[in-house]
Protein backbone atom coordinates (compact mmCIF):
# COMPACT_ATOMS: atom_id res chain seq x y z
CA UNK A 1 0.00 0.00 0.00
CA UNK A 2 1.15 3.59 -0.95
CA UNK A 3 1.14 6.35 1.55
CA UNK A 4 -1.46 8.93 2.03
CA UNK A 5 -2.38 10.93 -0.92
CA UNK A 6 -0.65 14.17 -1.05
CA UNK A 7 -1.40 16.16 -4.10
CA UNK A 8 1.11 18.18 -3.92
CA UNK A 9 3.56 15.46 -4.84
CA UNK A 10 1.79 15.80 -8.32
CA UNK A 11 3.15 19.10 -9.41
CA UNK A 12 6.55 17.52 -8.14
CA UNK A 13 6.90 14.48 -10.01
CA UNK A 14 5.64 16.97 -13.28
CA UNK A 15 9.05 18.08 -14.38
CA UNK A 16 10.94 14.57 -13.07
CA UNK A 17 8.65 12.60 -15.55
CA UNK A 18 8.39 15.42 -18.81
CA UNK A 19 12.25 15.46 -18.28
CA UNK A 20 11.59 11.80 -20.14
CA UNK A 21 9.16 12.98 -22.40
CA UNK A 22 11.56 13.37 -25.14
CA UNK A 23 12.03 10.11 -24.94
CA UNK A 24 8.47 8.55 -25.37
CA UNK A 25 7.98 10.72 -28.29
CA UNK A 26 11.36 9.78 -29.88
CA UNK A 27 9.67 6.55 -29.85
CA UNK A 28 7.09 7.36 -31.60
CA UNK A 29 8.58 9.28 -34.30
CA UNK A 30 10.67 5.98 -35.11
CA UNK A 31 8.39 4.06 -34.89
CA UNK A 32 5.59 6.24 -36.86
CA UNK A 33 8.85 6.53 -39.30
CA UNK A 34 9.86 2.88 -40.33
CA UNK A 35 6.46 1.59 -39.72
CA UNK A 36 4.99 3.84 -42.04
CA UNK A 37 7.81 2.92 -44.69
CA UNK A 38 7.31 -0.72 -44.09
CA UNK A 39 3.09 -0.24 -44.01
CA UNK A 40 4.13 0.79 -48.04
CA UNK A 41 6.13 -2.40 -48.53
CA UNK A 42 3.42 -4.62 -46.99
CA UNK A 43 0.48 -2.72 -48.86
CA UNK A 44 1.74 -3.21 -52.03
CA UNK A 45 1.70 -7.03 -52.93
CA UNK A 46 -1.70 -6.83 -51.29
CA UNK A 47 -2.75 -4.11 -53.82
CA UNK A 48 -1.01 -5.42 -56.47
CA UNK A 49 -2.30 -8.80 -55.78
CA UNK A 50 1.32 -10.61 -56.04
CA UNK A 51 0.89 -14.12 -55.33
CA UNK A 52 2.47 -15.91 -51.63
CA UNK A 53 3.81 -12.16 -51.01
CA UNK A 54 0.22 -10.90 -50.71
CA UNK A 55 -0.51 -13.65 -48.65
CA UNK A 56 2.31 -13.47 -46.38
CA UNK A 57 1.37 -10.08 -46.15
CA UNK A 58 -2.15 -10.97 -45.13
CA UNK A 59 -1.00 -13.51 -42.58
CA UNK A 60 1.31 -10.64 -40.85
CA UNK A 61 -1.23 -8.36 -40.78
CA UNK A 62 -3.66 -11.01 -38.80
CA UNK A 63 -0.93 -11.98 -36.87
CA UNK A 64 -0.20 -8.63 -35.04
CA UNK A 65 -3.45 -7.37 -35.33
CA UNK A 66 -4.47 -10.50 -33.08
CA UNK A 67 -1.98 -10.44 -30.34
CA UNK A 68 -1.29 -7.39 -27.54
CA UNK A 69 1.22 -5.19 -28.07
CA UNK A 70 2.97 -6.00 -24.86
CA UNK A 71 3.27 -9.97 -25.77
CA UNK A 72 5.08 -8.71 -29.37
CA UNK A 73 7.02 -6.57 -27.13
CA UNK A 74 8.36 -9.67 -25.22
CA UNK A 75 8.43 -11.76 -28.83
CA UNK A 76 10.47 -9.29 -29.86
CA UNK A 77 12.90 -8.62 -26.79
CA UNK A 78 13.28 -12.09 -26.54
CA UNK A 79 12.84 -13.54 -30.01
CA UNK A 80 15.20 -11.61 -32.45
CA UNK A 81 18.60 -12.03 -30.77
CA UNK A 82 17.78 -15.36 -30.56
CA UNK A 83 16.98 -15.25 -34.64
CA UNK A 84 19.70 -13.14 -35.28
CA UNK A 85 22.37 -15.55 -33.41
CA UNK A 86 21.49 -17.43 -36.25
CA UNK A 87 23.46 -15.21 -38.23
CA UNK A 88 26.17 -14.76 -35.69
CA UNK A 89 24.81 -11.36 -34.72
CA UNK A 90 24.99 -10.73 -30.46
CA UNK A 91 22.27 -8.11 -30.17
CA UNK A 92 21.21 -9.09 -26.39
CA UNK A 93 23.10 -6.39 -25.28
CA UNK A 94 21.82 -3.95 -27.24
CA UNK A 95 19.51 -0.67 -25.94
CA UNK A 96 16.49 -1.59 -25.04
CA UNK A 97 15.03 1.53 -27.01
CA UNK A 98 16.24 -0.19 -29.90
CA UNK A 99 13.69 -3.72 -29.47
CA UNK A 100 10.92 -0.87 -28.43
CA UNK A 101 11.04 0.53 -31.81
CA UNK A 102 11.30 -2.22 -33.81
CA UNK A 103 8.20 -3.07 -32.14
CA UNK A 104 6.21 0.07 -32.77
CA UNK A 105 7.83 -0.12 -36.25
CA UNK A 106 6.32 -4.23 -37.08
CA UNK A 107 3.26 -3.35 -35.61
CA UNK A 108 2.17 0.06 -36.92
CA UNK A 109 3.28 -1.25 -39.81
CA UNK A 110 0.36 -3.64 -40.01
CA UNK A 111 -2.07 -1.12 -38.69
CA UNK A 112 -1.37 1.67 -41.53
CA UNK A 113 -0.67 -1.33 -44.21
CA UNK A 114 -4.24 -1.72 -43.74
CA UNK A 115 -5.10 1.73 -44.03
CA UNK A 116 -3.23 2.31 -46.93
CA UNK A 117 -4.51 -0.50 -48.91
CA UNK A 118 -7.88 1.07 -47.88
CA UNK A 119 -7.60 4.25 -48.88
CA UNK A 120 -5.37 2.96 -52.57
CA UNK A 121 -8.32 1.50 -53.39
CA UNK A 122 -10.98 3.96 -52.47
CA UNK A 123 -9.89 6.20 -55.01
CA UNK A 124 -11.73 6.83 -58.03
CA UNK A 125 -10.22 3.87 -60.84
CA UNK A 126 -11.21 7.15 -63.43
CA UNK A 127 -8.83 9.31 -61.78
CA UNK A 128 -5.78 6.24 -62.70
CA UNK A 129 -7.50 6.04 -65.97
CA UNK A 130 -7.03 10.13 -66.54
CA UNK A 131 -2.84 10.00 -65.78
CA UNK A 132 -2.86 6.81 -67.99
CA UNK A 133 -4.89 8.78 -70.98
CA UNK A 134 -2.65 11.66 -70.66
CA UNK A 135 0.43 9.02 -70.79
CA UNK A 136 1.29 9.21 -67.36
CA UNK A 137 3.33 5.22 -66.48
CA UNK A 138 2.07 3.39 -63.90
CA UNK A 139 4.41 4.74 -61.44
CA UNK A 140 4.04 7.77 -62.21
CA UNK A 141 0.19 7.77 -62.03
CA UNK A 142 0.23 5.63 -58.73
CA UNK A 143 2.74 8.41 -56.96
CA UNK A 144 1.41 11.72 -58.30
CA UNK A 145 -2.05 11.07 -58.64
CA UNK A 146 -3.27 7.91 -56.67
CA UNK A 147 -0.96 8.35 -53.36
CA UNK A 148 -1.51 11.94 -52.63
CA UNK A 149 -5.08 11.29 -53.27
CA UNK A 150 -5.30 8.27 -51.11
CA UNK A 151 -3.15 10.00 -48.23
CA UNK A 152 -5.61 12.42 -47.79
CA UNK A 153 -8.37 9.56 -47.27
CA UNK A 154 -6.21 7.84 -44.75
CA UNK A 155 -5.11 10.92 -42.98
CA UNK A 156 -8.04 11.14 -40.12
CA UNK A 157 -7.75 7.62 -39.57
CA UNK A 158 -3.57 7.94 -39.56
CA UNK A 159 -4.11 10.58 -36.88
CA UNK A 160 -6.47 8.03 -35.20
CA UNK A 161 -3.61 5.65 -35.06
CA UNK A 162 -1.12 7.78 -33.87
CA UNK A 163 -2.68 8.63 -31.37
CA UNK A 164 -3.20 5.20 -30.30
CA UNK A 165 0.28 4.46 -30.25
CA UNK A 166 1.24 7.34 -28.28
CA UNK A 167 0.15 5.49 -25.67
CA UNK A 168 0.81 1.85 -26.67
CA UNK A 169 4.84 3.42 -26.31
CA UNK A 170 3.48 3.53 -21.73
CA UNK A 171 4.18 0.00 -22.44
CA UNK A 172 7.99 0.61 -23.43
CA UNK A 173 9.25 0.42 -19.93
CA UNK A 174 7.86 -3.29 -19.44
CA UNK A 175 11.53 -4.46 -21.01
CA UNK A 176 13.35 -1.69 -19.09
CA UNK A 177 13.63 1.37 -21.27
CA UNK A 178 13.58 4.53 -19.22
CA UNK A 179 10.97 6.43 -21.38
CA UNK A 180 8.06 8.79 -18.98
CA UNK A 181 6.32 5.41 -17.75
CA UNK A 182 9.47 4.14 -16.67
CA UNK A 183 10.74 6.71 -14.88
CA UNK A 184 7.47 6.83 -13.06
CA UNK A 185 7.86 3.66 -11.90
CA UNK A 186 11.43 4.79 -10.76
CA UNK A 187 9.57 7.29 -8.26
CA UNK A 188 6.94 4.71 -7.70
CA UNK A 189 9.85 2.42 -5.85
CA UNK A 190 11.50 5.50 -4.45
CA UNK A 191 8.79 7.50 -2.64
CA UNK A 192 5.71 4.72 -2.90
CA UNK A 193 3.38 7.41 -4.18
CA UNK A 194 2.06 5.36 -6.79
CA UNK A 195 -1.20 7.23 -7.53
CA UNK A 196 0.54 10.95 -7.88
CA UNK A 197 3.06 9.60 -10.26
CA UNK A 198 -0.41 7.84 -12.58
CA UNK A 199 -1.94 11.25 -11.99
CA UNK A 200 0.90 13.27 -13.22
CA UNK A 201 1.32 10.70 -16.36
CA UNK A 202 -2.16 11.37 -17.03
CA UNK A 203 -2.46 14.46 -17.11
CA UNK A 204 1.37 14.68 -19.79
CA UNK A 205 -0.31 11.75 -21.93
CA UNK A 206 -3.48 13.60 -22.28
CA UNK A 207 -1.80 16.95 -23.21
CA UNK A 208 0.21 15.54 -25.80
CA UNK A 209 -2.32 14.07 -27.40
CA UNK A 210 -4.85 17.36 -26.98
CA UNK A 211 -1.14 19.12 -28.84
CA UNK A 212 -1.22 16.12 -31.29
CA UNK A 213 -4.99 16.25 -31.84
CA UNK A 214 -5.00 19.99 -32.80
CA UNK A 215 -2.21 19.51 -34.86
CA UNK A 216 -4.00 16.66 -36.95
CA UNK A 217 -7.15 19.12 -37.75
CA UNK A 218 -5.25 21.70 -38.82
CA UNK A 219 -3.35 19.17 -41.11
CA UNK A 220 -6.87 17.80 -42.14
CA UNK A 221 -7.51 20.69 -43.12
CA UNK A 222 -4.77 21.88 -45.29
CA UNK A 223 -4.51 18.85 -47.51
CA UNK A 224 -8.64 19.07 -47.94
CA UNK A 225 -8.35 22.65 -49.05
CA UNK A 226 -9.09 21.28 -52.48
CA UNK A 227 -12.60 20.39 -51.20
CA UNK A 228 -13.57 23.47 -50.28
CA UNK A 229 -16.06 24.83 -52.33
CA UNK A 230 -15.07 28.24 -52.42
CA UNK A 231 -11.61 29.40 -53.26
CA UNK A 232 -8.97 31.27 -51.24
CA UNK A 233 -8.30 34.92 -53.14
CA UNK B 1 -4.36 8.29 -89.43
CA UNK B 2 -5.84 6.22 -86.99
CA UNK B 3 -6.56 2.54 -88.21
CA UNK B 4 -7.74 -0.33 -86.62
CA UNK B 5 -7.73 -3.62 -87.96
CA UNK B 6 -10.37 -6.31 -86.12
CA UNK B 7 -10.29 -5.03 -83.10
CA UNK B 8 -12.58 -8.33 -81.05
CA UNK B 9 -12.90 -8.07 -77.11
CA UNK B 10 -14.77 -10.16 -74.94
CA UNK B 11 -14.89 -10.81 -71.17
CA UNK B 12 -15.43 -14.23 -70.23
CA UNK B 13 -17.75 -15.83 -73.13
CA UNK B 14 -19.44 -12.93 -73.87
CA UNK B 15 -18.31 -11.06 -77.32
CA UNK B 16 -18.55 -6.93 -76.56
CA UNK B 17 -16.59 -6.30 -80.16
CA UNK B 18 -16.61 -8.53 -82.83
CA UNK B 19 -13.83 -7.55 -85.38
CA UNK B 20 -13.90 -4.13 -85.83
CA UNK B 21 -12.40 -1.99 -88.63
CA UNK B 22 -12.33 1.44 -89.02
CA UNK B 23 -10.50 4.02 -90.62
CA UNK B 24 -10.13 7.45 -89.15
CA UNK B 25 -8.17 10.46 -91.29
CA UNK B 26 -6.00 13.11 -90.25
CA UNK B 27 -8.80 16.05 -89.65
CA UNK B 28 -11.85 13.45 -89.16
CA UNK B 29 -14.79 14.12 -86.69
CA UNK B 30 -16.12 10.64 -86.64
CA UNK B 31 -19.01 9.89 -84.51
CA UNK B 32 -20.34 6.58 -83.40
CA UNK B 33 -23.51 6.39 -82.52
CA UNK B 34 -25.43 3.13 -80.57
CA UNK B 35 -28.14 2.01 -78.74
CA UNK B 36 -26.26 1.16 -75.21
CA UNK B 37 -24.40 -1.91 -74.71
CA UNK B 38 -23.55 -1.82 -78.73
CA UNK B 39 -19.74 -1.38 -77.90
CA UNK B 40 -19.58 2.31 -78.78
CA UNK B 41 -17.53 3.22 -75.42
CA UNK B 42 -15.40 -0.26 -75.35
CA UNK B 43 -14.08 0.03 -78.98
CA UNK B 44 -13.01 3.91 -77.95
CA UNK B 45 -11.27 2.35 -74.93
CA UNK B 46 -9.64 0.13 -76.65
CA UNK B 47 -7.74 3.04 -79.06
CA UNK B 48 -5.57 3.89 -75.97
CA UNK B 49 -5.80 0.38 -74.28
CA UNK B 50 -7.68 1.30 -71.51
CA UNK B 51 -9.57 -1.50 -72.46
CA UNK B 52 -7.26 -4.33 -74.02
CA UNK B 53 -8.87 -5.85 -77.13
CA UNK B 54 -8.51 -9.43 -76.97
CA UNK B 55 -7.34 -9.75 -80.88
CA UNK B 56 -6.94 -7.28 -83.18
CA UNK B 57 -4.37 -4.32 -84.31
CA UNK B 58 -4.16 -0.52 -83.54
CA UNK B 59 -2.04 1.81 -85.74
CA UNK B 60 -1.98 5.62 -85.00
CA UNK B 61 0.05 7.81 -87.21
CA UNK B 62 2.31 4.74 -88.58
CA UNK B 63 2.69 2.81 -85.19
CA UNK B 64 1.26 -0.36 -84.61
CA UNK B 65 0.46 -2.58 -81.64
CA UNK B 66 -0.63 -6.00 -81.82
CA UNK B 67 -3.05 -6.26 -79.39
CA UNK B 68 -2.40 -10.03 -78.49
CA UNK B 69 0.87 -9.08 -77.30
CA UNK B 70 1.02 -5.31 -77.16
CA UNK B 71 3.88 -4.90 -74.75
CA UNK B 72 3.88 -2.26 -71.73
CA UNK B 73 6.20 0.45 -73.54
CA UNK B 74 4.14 0.41 -77.01
CA UNK B 75 1.19 1.06 -75.13
CA UNK B 76 2.40 3.81 -73.23
CA UNK B 77 3.62 5.33 -76.73
CA UNK B 78 0.08 4.28 -78.35
CA UNK B 79 -1.48 6.59 -75.28
CA UNK B 80 0.87 9.37 -75.48
CA UNK B 81 -0.44 9.38 -79.33
CA UNK B 82 -3.89 9.68 -77.84
CA UNK B 83 -6.11 12.23 -75.30
CA UNK B 84 -9.50 10.95 -73.89
CA UNK B 85 -12.16 13.13 -72.75
CA UNK B 86 -14.57 10.89 -69.97
CA UNK B 87 -18.03 11.20 -69.47
CA UNK B 88 -17.46 11.86 -65.52
CA UNK B 89 -14.38 13.96 -66.56
CA UNK B 90 -11.78 12.68 -63.96
CA UNK B 91 -10.38 15.93 -63.16
CA UNK B 92 -7.34 14.89 -60.43
CA UNK B 93 -9.22 16.08 -57.12
CA UNK B 94 -5.83 17.36 -55.82
CA UNK B 95 -5.29 19.42 -58.50
CA UNK B 96 -5.91 23.20 -60.12
CA UNK B 97 -7.75 23.12 -63.18
CA UNK B 98 -4.01 24.66 -64.34
CA UNK B 99 -2.21 21.61 -62.91
CA UNK B 100 -4.71 19.40 -64.26
CA UNK B 101 -3.31 20.87 -68.09
CA UNK B 102 -0.09 20.95 -66.91
CA UNK B 103 0.65 17.07 -65.71
CA UNK B 104 0.27 15.23 -69.15
CA UNK B 105 2.90 18.15 -70.15
CA UNK B 106 5.37 17.88 -67.23
CA UNK B 107 5.23 14.63 -66.49
CA UNK B 108 5.06 12.44 -69.60
CA UNK B 109 6.23 14.67 -72.49
CA UNK B 110 8.63 16.47 -70.02
CA UNK B 111 7.99 20.07 -71.18
CA UNK B 112 9.89 23.18 -69.26
CA UNK B 113 7.67 23.95 -66.35
CA UNK B 114 7.41 27.62 -67.79
CA UNK B 115 6.63 26.17 -71.46
CA UNK B 116 3.81 24.02 -70.23
CA UNK B 117 2.63 26.21 -67.88
CA UNK B 118 2.00 28.92 -71.19
CA UNK B 119 0.66 26.24 -73.18
CA UNK B 120 -2.17 25.18 -70.62
CA UNK B 121 -2.79 28.69 -70.01
CA UNK B 122 -3.86 29.06 -74.20
CA UNK B 123 -5.66 25.91 -73.93
CA UNK B 124 -7.87 27.38 -71.07
CA UNK B 125 -7.85 30.31 -72.75
CA UNK B 126 -9.07 28.49 -75.83
CA UNK B 127 -11.99 26.59 -73.32
CA UNK B 128 -12.90 29.98 -72.03
CA UNK B 129 -11.87 29.53 -68.80
CA UNK B 130 -8.61 31.85 -67.80
CA UNK B 131 -10.67 33.26 -65.13
CA UNK B 132 -11.19 29.29 -63.09
CA UNK B 133 -6.79 28.65 -63.85
CA UNK B 134 -6.77 28.23 -60.24
CA UNK B 135 -9.75 26.75 -58.99
CA UNK B 136 -9.98 22.85 -58.05
CA UNK B 137 -12.56 20.87 -59.88
CA UNK B 138 -15.12 20.33 -56.57
CA UNK B 139 -15.11 24.34 -56.96
CA UNK B 140 -16.28 23.87 -60.70
CA UNK B 141 -19.41 23.55 -62.36
CA UNK B 142 -20.40 20.32 -64.43
CA UNK B 143 -19.96 22.26 -67.78
CA UNK B 144 -16.44 23.75 -66.52
CA UNK B 145 -15.09 20.68 -65.38
CA UNK B 146 -15.44 19.34 -68.83
CA UNK B 147 -14.10 22.09 -70.58
CA UNK B 148 -11.07 21.61 -68.14
CA UNK B 149 -11.10 17.84 -69.28
CA UNK B 150 -11.45 19.12 -72.84
CA UNK B 151 -8.11 21.42 -72.35
CA UNK B 152 -6.28 18.65 -70.46
CA UNK B 153 -6.75 16.51 -74.02
CA UNK B 154 -5.86 19.39 -76.17
CA UNK B 155 -2.93 20.77 -74.84
CA UNK B 156 -1.49 17.57 -75.33
CA UNK B 157 -1.35 18.06 -79.29
CA UNK B 158 -2.37 14.11 -79.68
CA UNK B 159 -2.74 12.49 -83.36
CA UNK B 160 -6.32 12.05 -82.05
CA UNK B 161 -8.46 13.16 -79.19
CA UNK B 162 -11.45 10.46 -77.62
CA UNK B 163 -14.35 11.79 -76.33
CA UNK B 164 -16.79 9.27 -74.41
CA UNK B 165 -19.92 10.73 -74.04
CA UNK B 166 -18.42 14.15 -72.66
CA UNK B 167 -21.81 15.36 -72.00
CA UNK B 168 -23.77 12.83 -70.80
CA UNK B 169 -23.25 13.60 -67.24
CA UNK B 170 -24.01 17.23 -67.19
CA UNK B 171 -26.74 19.13 -66.69
CA UNK B 172 -29.15 19.64 -69.60
CA UNK B 173 -28.54 23.35 -69.56
CA UNK B 174 -24.45 23.22 -69.60
CA UNK B 175 -24.55 20.48 -72.43
CA UNK B 176 -24.50 23.93 -74.71
CA UNK B 177 -21.46 25.26 -73.41
CA UNK B 178 -19.48 22.63 -74.18
CA UNK B 179 -20.75 21.14 -77.25
CA UNK B 180 -19.47 24.48 -78.87
CA UNK B 181 -16.27 24.15 -77.16
CA UNK B 182 -16.01 20.47 -79.15
CA UNK B 183 -17.31 22.28 -82.11
CA UNK B 184 -14.44 25.07 -81.86
CA UNK B 185 -11.70 22.60 -81.41
CA UNK B 186 -13.40 20.36 -84.21
CA UNK B 187 -13.17 23.02 -86.70
CA UNK B 188 -9.49 23.81 -85.75
CA UNK B 189 -8.99 20.34 -87.33
CA UNK B 190 -8.32 18.23 -84.56
CA UNK B 191 -9.20 14.71 -85.65
CA UNK B 192 -11.41 12.95 -83.32
CA UNK B 193 -13.74 9.94 -81.82
CA UNK B 194 -16.69 10.97 -80.13
CA UNK B 195 -19.06 8.27 -78.35
CA UNK B 196 -22.17 10.29 -77.49
CA UNK B 197 -26.12 10.57 -77.60
CA UNK B 198 -26.18 14.16 -79.24
CA UNK B 199 -27.65 13.65 -82.91
CA UNK B 200 -27.97 17.63 -83.41
CA UNK B 201 -24.24 17.41 -82.67
CA UNK B 202 -23.65 14.25 -85.02
CA UNK B 203 -25.66 15.52 -87.59
CA UNK B 204 -23.76 19.26 -87.81
CA UNK B 205 -19.86 18.63 -86.71
CA UNK B 206 -19.09 14.89 -87.74
CA UNK B 207 -18.13 14.39 -90.88
CA UNK B 208 -18.55 10.73 -90.96
CA UNK B 209 -20.86 9.12 -88.95
CA UNK B 210 -20.47 4.92 -87.47
CA UNK B 211 -23.57 3.28 -86.12
CA UNK B 212 -22.90 -0.09 -84.20
CA UNK B 213 -25.13 -2.53 -82.74
CA UNK B 214 -24.51 -5.84 -80.84
CA UNK B 215 -20.76 -5.78 -81.17
CA UNK B 216 -20.39 -4.89 -85.04
CA UNK B 217 -20.25 -2.05 -87.40
CA UNK B 218 -23.93 -1.77 -88.61
CA UNK B 219 -23.32 1.17 -90.88
CA UNK B 220 -20.74 4.14 -91.97
CA UNK B 221 -21.19 7.17 -93.80
CA UNK B 222 -21.64 10.76 -94.07
CA UNK B 223 -23.77 12.48 -91.37
CA UNK B 224 -26.52 13.28 -94.42
CA UNK B 225 -26.34 9.59 -95.38
CA UNK B 226 -26.99 7.88 -92.06
CA UNK B 227 -30.13 10.27 -91.21
CA UNK B 228 -31.72 10.94 -94.31
CA UNK B 229 -30.93 7.99 -95.86
CA UNK B 230 -30.10 5.27 -94.06
CA UNK B 231 -29.59 1.66 -95.93
CA UNK B 232 -29.60 -0.85 -93.12
CA UNK B 233 -32.72 -1.55 -91.43
CA UNK B 234 -31.30 -1.54 -88.05
CA UNK B 235 -30.15 1.83 -88.43
CA UNK B 236 -33.64 2.95 -89.73
CA UNK B 237 -34.70 1.73 -86.60
CA UNK B 238 -32.39 3.71 -84.34
CA UNK B 239 -32.34 7.01 -86.27
CA UNK B 240 -36.33 6.99 -86.58
CA UNK B 241 -36.77 6.37 -82.73
CA UNK B 242 -33.92 9.10 -81.61
CA UNK B 243 -33.93 11.73 -84.22
CA UNK B 244 -36.97 13.77 -83.06
CA UNK B 245 -36.85 13.90 -79.38
CA UNK B 246 -33.07 14.81 -80.00
CA UNK B 247 -32.53 16.81 -83.11
CA UNK B 248 -32.60 20.78 -81.68
CA UNK B 249 -30.12 23.36 -82.54
CA UNK B 250 -26.64 23.64 -80.70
Amino acid sequence: MGKAFDPALIFEFLPKLLAYLPVTLFILVAALFFGLWLALLIALPRLYKVPVLSQLAAIYVSFIRGTPVLIQLFLVFYGLPAFLQLFHLDVSRANPLFFVIATYSLSSAAFFSETIRAAVNSVDRGQIEAAYAAGLTGRQAFVRIVLPQAGMIAFPNFANSVIGFLKDTSLAFSIGVMDMMGRGQTLISATAHALEVYIGLAIIYYLVVIVLEKGFVRAERRLQRHERKWASA
Amino acid sequence: MIQLQNIRKSYGSHEVLKGIDLTVNKGDVVVILGPSGSGKTTLLRCVNFLERPSDGQVTISGFTVDCKQPGKQNVLKLRRKTAMVFQHYNLFKHKTALENVMEGLVVAQKLPKEEAKQKSLDVLEKVGLSDKIHHYPSQLSGGQQQRVGIARALALSPEVILFDEPTSALDPELVGEVLAVIKKIAREGVTMIVVTHEMGFAREVANHIVFMDGGVIVEEGPPDEIFSNPKEERTKQFVRRITPEWSYVI
